[in-house]
């Protein structure tokens, strides 16, 4: 699976376009979180690895801004405390064996949802995107 | 069989079944000291017997790292030419307090920044101070005759500073509880971000690695006893304020030279919407004197329990929703309400267990040796509530009853209803009375105005609540906060008990 962030603008925002391309395409896309008002939208999703690149053409086709990068940083101010991990609603963070506190990226939702960020004492992850 | 990465040394010359500290001492000198971490300890407790565990064991090290807010740094800056007599002072935008003479200076952990607020406070000015970062120092006074500057500005580092002691009034709670919050709402504490409806619960505390846990009779640890603070040596100065030993939340209070610490073991530290503290470190050495002793050194996550309290409620008295033990707490999940809930620490284990194996090196490298205390922490002390003169009111002094209606009425009989009972809000309930929504006459104007026919599309669904026990000051900060003018009081089955009213909150402040 690859997860993508995929945004969209206050132009195309009232259009079908996910829906459209897992019509037009076939593609079983799997939408993870949204956020959407009149202003613009963004959507979390997964697509299969093997299809990726045709969805993602597809999406970019048509105007919506497609980002596969990490969504989350941590850096070296990161102490292992433990603050976030009963906040994620995903378990993208969780306690290794000897209490490091783990990221797992490609389980994150990203700035749709944010909630760990501001309960960090040392402001030690960012997200992207 | 010993568990695995426990080695002993193979020598043992001890007999008998008592040892003093000026023994260990001489052992930790001729490398003959066998040191523990309080882990390797209750392990070895459990494959061997207490008995071998006292004969094989002279110290068991312990740790702990969390946020620590009743912590600050005295330090002493010096005299300017001309001097000055420091009245109000300020390190990076910080305030700090002036409590002696001239230029001595305590930077509390808790103050917060007058231009950064919560992103920067005294836990940070400590740190960048033991970082070695260079510091700014504002300062005012009235002038005297022998003091006669009234302003100052310059900068700092450590190195400038004469003293730069820590000085934690309380510091290392022996547990803690473990936090949830019942409301509707997020809510930041310092025990850190709750979700609402109980979706998730901190806690604090190292457990079986906490320092005074290890030593709950504080047979060992005293004024005078040396420890591992903040990567340097400390002293415990006595039992910390709000010591509480009979039900097991015993602190100490301690000191240490912040020159000599590593930031590694001190952080400067934000609790979103709550305020700045500091993380300290602190291990302590449990010299282990008799079998008793190796005894209690033997407790387990599973043998110390907690209560899960709920942060929502806003009182002294904090409902307790039930017990929990360590062992629970660092397996991820509790479960509170029969439902499983995501539990997560505030404090950092791995940093506990550093602490505590740094702790053994320094002994074994003859870098730390133990010291008995001059005089031992009180046992019998109480922790009292304050004793308030002036009364405090509560929703429940000024609650009434709610004028309401179900979602099938009509707006019309609404609207009459408003007019008959002159009120601006009814709550809407379902047949057993529990809370549905809220509908004002602002609503029902509007709804009236614009011929709109059901009652049930203009219901303000999402309602912000109240209960009989919360603060008048906690509702009315609701009120505010979410621009509002009443609240249906609630039960904690959601059943409507009434409604308080920004014109009852107001009435009664001009009483």
């Amino acid at each position: 699976m690859v997860r993508v962030l995929l945004k969209f603008s206050k132009e195309i925002v009232d259009q079908p376009i996910t829906s459209q391309i897992i019509l037009e395409k076939g593609i079983p896309i799997n939408i993870l979180s949204a956020h959407i008002s009149q202003r613009g939208g963004e959507i979390i999703a997964d697509i299969p690895s093997d299809q990726a690149n045709k969805a993602i053409e597809a999406f970019r086709e048509k105007g919506v801004t497609v980002d596969v990068s990490k969504l989350i940083e941590v850096d070296e101010k990161c102490f292992d405390c433990g603050a976030c991990v009963s906040l994620c609603p995903v378990t993208a963070i969780t306690f290794d064996k000897d209490f490091s506190v783990v990221f797992d990226e490609n389980k994150c939702l990203g700035v749709t949802c944010s909630l760990c960020v501001d309960a960090c004492p040392v402001r030690a992850i960012r997200l992207i995107g | 069989m010993l568990p695995e990465g426990i080695k002993l040394k193979e020598k043992r010359t001890d007999k008998g079944n008592r040892r003093s500290i000026a023994e260990i001492n001489e052992k930790i000198k001729s490398g003959d000291a066998q040191i523990l971490t309080a882990e390797e300890m209750k392990k070895l407790v459990e494959s061997s017997g207490i008995e071998v565990a006292f004969k094989e064991v002279d110290i068991v090290t312990t740790g702990t790292f969390g946020a620590m807010c009743s912590s600050g740094a005295i330090i002493n800056v010096g005299h300017a030419d001309p001097p000055i007599k420091i009245q109000k002072a300020w390190i990076n935008d910080v305030e700090v307090c002036h409590p002696g003479a001239a230029v001595d200076l305590y930077i509390g952990a808790t103050i917060m920044s007058e231009t950064r607020s919560f992103e920067y406070g005294g836990g940070h000015v400590i740190e960048d101070l033991i970082r070695g970062k260079e510091v700014e120092l504002r300062a005012t006074a009235y002038g005297t005759d022998c003091y006669p500057r009234t302003r100052l500005e310059t900068t700092i580092t450590k190195e400038d500073l004469n003293q730069f002691y820590l000085l934690n009034f309380r510091n290392c709670y022996q547990r803690y509880v473990c936090a949830t919050n019942s409301r509707d709402e997020i809510i930041y504490t310092y025990m850190g971000k709750l979700l609402p409806r109980f979706r998730n619960a901190t806690f604090s505390g190292a457990g079986e690695l906490n320092p005074l846990m290890n030593d709950p009779d504080y047979e060992t640890i005293g004024v005078g006893t040396r420890i591992f603070l903040g990567g340097a040596q400390g002293y415990v100065i006595g039992e910390g304020t709000q010591h509480e030993p009979g039900n097991r939340f015993g602190t100490i209070m301690v000191r240490g030279d912040c020159k000599k610490m590593s930031p590694e073991f001190i952080r400067g530290a934000t609790y979103a919407k709550y305020g700045t503290t500091l993380y300290v470190g602190i291990g302590i050495p449990i010299p282990i004197l008799n079998e008793d002793i190796a005894k209690k050194v033997a407790i387990r996550d599973e043998e110390i329990v907690t209560d899960i309290v709920d942060y929502g409620v806003p009182r002294r008295g904090r409902p307790k929703l039930g017990k929990v033990n360590y062992k629970e707490l660092k397996s991820g999940t509790v479960t509170i309400n029969d439902r499983s809930v995501k539990v997560s620490s505030l404090s950092s284990l791995k940093t506990a267990r550093k602490i505590a194996e740094t702790l053994k090196s320094w002994i074994e490298n003859t870098t730390f040796y133990l010291t008995a205390p001059s005089e031992k922490l009180p046992t019998d002390t109480l922790f009292k509530p304050m004793k308030q003169t002036k009364e405090v009111s509560f929703v429940e002094g000024i609650v009434h009853a709610a004028v309401t209606c179900t979602e099938d009425e009509e707006i019309r009989t609404v609207a009459e209803r408003i007019i008959s009972r002159s009120v601006n809000h009814i709550v809407v309930v379902d047949n057993r009375g529990k809370l549905r929504g809220i509908v004002t006459s602002w609503d029902i104007t509007r709804a009236v105005g614009q011929g709109n026919g059901k009652l049930a599309d203009i219901i303000v669904r999402k309602v912000v609540t109240t209960t009989p026990d919360e603060p008048l000051e906690a509702a009315s900060r609701k009120l505010a906060q979410h621009n509002i003018s009443a609240l249906p009081v609630i039960n904690r089955d959601r059943k409507v008990l009434g409604i308080v009213t920004a014109e009852d909150i107001s009435k009664l402040i001009g009483r």
